[in-house]
């Protein structure tokens, strides 16, 4: 378990996967996870909120702002150390494959740096699924509704019973190797050129 | 053929490295580049360190600052046996900037527009302090910015505020008003004016000169002695290419290709030849020393050590007294692969 005691900025533009990672945070057992949605005045955020771990999307513009803080504030007293230290290189690895960079608070014990760790990366994991998921849900909805749309079509134009019409784009999309709705897709938009 | 991953950032000077995978240099000494384009500094350079790249196209003050254990992730011992490019940067202000220092006085040469720049800062008062941007703490762009603020009596550490954004997140910074100015290299300068949002207030070269700008680095140890050779054989043609001035179309071409830098083949034109439009009204800064490729320039100069080193001392970074930071700075610059290079082609 990580310890209860530390505090962790999770600094991320993105608010869905934020919360997903606070929220993960704290069924750890974290009490103090604050979340930076953004850089303006991070500085001041950084020095009111006194992270012992910050953790950062990895691609964010943010982060050569974050070093050059670490640099001009008070925060270099307490020097602050890149999670990346290769003394764990699988933490490591899949902390980048999740694209998840971290910086603590020099002297904090590595084990449990590594459970915070794992909770972001199992997060940022999660998001990325959800998010795979949600573009997949998307696609066949909107595949669903253009093929009803060329069954229609169909139906109107040929005075064919929804099954005929339906059957008629199996068959083509069958004989072209494509998909059905590239097919409903195809006679939806030439119907739409010829309106 | 010896796959390798190479990271770089969206830049002009990362040209070297690029022709060299793209355009058959590699190839011919039994090296398959694989690019690796990255958004920034910092991850680049994390990159590098854990092994996901083999090489990077880095800031040789980066390079510096990560083997004498300045920035995140260090010390490491980073080794460069080949210089990526010379100069290339400069400073641009916003267009109100501009028009704000143009109204107090000369505008002919860095130390005019600076002085000018500073009587218009003045003139603005104690409100919002102006803000300027660098691409990294440990870079030559926060060294020549701020030694083009001092040109104007503006103490850089009190007079204005100096923030970080990443070089393809700068144009966005100007536009949003984030940021009054930055110092930043090629062609993000460029586009800038393009956009008719900054005027380009000096080049870099005239503010400090011949400056190793990027390094192609990697971990001490990583690439076998022989890949090493070879790599600087592939780029040292590659850079000779990237020199001729007829192989120009070409290269701004392939730079310009979305998955490189996606920007106007002719605006990265003007900036390989050195003729930068420095505002829209057609003002013209010119210096073929503007940004630099071919020949000798291209070997490691451990002298560049020494230099880096003095200038982070000067900009706070590091303590001047600290000569343990000596060594392992100059051994970061090793100029003995581009010899047994030279070596070997001479007739």
């Amino acid at each position: 378990m990580p310890n209860t005691e530390l505090t962790v900025a999770v600094i991320d533009l993105n608010p869905a996967r934020a919360a997903i990672v606070e929220e993960g945070l704290r069924a750890s057992g974290i009490r103090e996870v604050v979340v930076i949605p953004d850089t303006a005045g991070l500085l001041a955020r950084l020095q009111e909120v006194d992270p012992d771990v910050v953790v950062i999307d990895l691609d964010s513009p943010s982060r050569d702002l974050l070093e050059q803080l670490f640099h001009v504030s008070r925060l270099v007293e307490r020097p602050v150390a890149m999670f990346v230290d290769r003394s764990d290189a699988a933490t490591m690895e899949a902390a980048v494959d999740a694209g998840i960079s971290a910086y603590v608070v020099d002297g904090l014990k590595p084990e449990r740096v590594k459970s915070i760790i794992d909770v972001a990366v199992l997060r940022f994991n999660a998001f990325a699924k959800l998010q795979r998921e949600l573009t997949e849900a998307r696609s066949e909805l909107a595949a669903r509704k253009v093929v009803e749309r060329a069954k229609g079509l169909l139906m109107k134009a040929k005075g064919v019973t929804e099954e005929e019409a339906y059957g008629l784009l199996r068959r083509k999309a069958m004989n072209e190797g494509r998909k059905l709705a590239e097919i409903a897709q195809a006679l939806v938009t030439s119907f739409e050129l010829l309106e | 053929m010896t796959e390798l991953r190479i990271g770089y950032v969206p830049l002009t000077d990362a040209a070297v490295v690029i022709a060299a995978a793209e355009r058959g240099f590699a190839t011919r000494h039994g090296l398959s580049l694989v690019l690796e384009r990255e958004p920034s500094w910092a991850t680049l350079r994390d990159k590098l360190l854990l092994g996901i790249v083999d090489a990077a196209h880095l800031l040789a003050p980066l390079a510096v600052a990560t083997a004498v254990g300045l920035s995140p992730g260090g010390p490491v011992p980073l080794v460069a046996p080949f210089c990526l490019g010379l100069n290339g940067n400069a400073v641009t202000v916003s267009a109100a900037l501009w028009a704000a220092l143009a109204a107090e006085g000369p505008i002919d040469g860095p130390a005019a527009v600076a002085t000018s720049l500073g009587r218009a800062l003045r003139r603005r008062g104690a409100g919002r302090p102006a803000t300027f941007a660098t691409v990294f703490p440990f870079s030559f762009h926060t060294y020549q910015l701020r030694a083009f603020l001092r040109l104007g009596g503006i103490d850089p550490d009190r007079d204005v505020r100096i923030t970080v954004v990443p070089p393809p997140y700068m144009v966005d910074a100007l536009r949003a008003g984030a940021v009054d100015g930055f110092c930043v290299g090629s062609p993000w300068n460029s586009v800038a004016v393009e956009s008719g949002i900054g005027r380009i207030a000096s080049l870099g070269c005239h503010l400090m000169p011949d400056l190793q700008e990027k390094l192609l680095a990697a971990p001490r140890g990583r690439l076998a002695p022989s890949v090493t050779d070879a790599l600087v054989a592939a780029l040292a043609e590659a850079a000779e290419w990237c020199a001729d001035p007829a192989n120009g179309a070409d290269l701004a071409s392939l730079l310009g290709e979305a998955r490189h830098l996606g920007i106007d083949p002719a605006i990265l034109r003007r900036t390989l030849d050195g003729r930068l439009l420095a505002d829209r009204d057609g003002t013209v800064l010119a210096d073929p020393a503007y940004l630099r490729f071919g020949g000798d320039l291209h070997r490691p100069d451990p002298g560049q050590a020494a230099r880096i080193l003095a200038l982070m001392a000067e900009a706070g970074q590091r303590a001047p007294a600290d000569v343990a930071h000596a060594e392992p700075a100059r051994a970061v610059f090793d100029p003995a692969p581009w010899a047994a290079r030279a070596g070997c082609a001479a007739p």
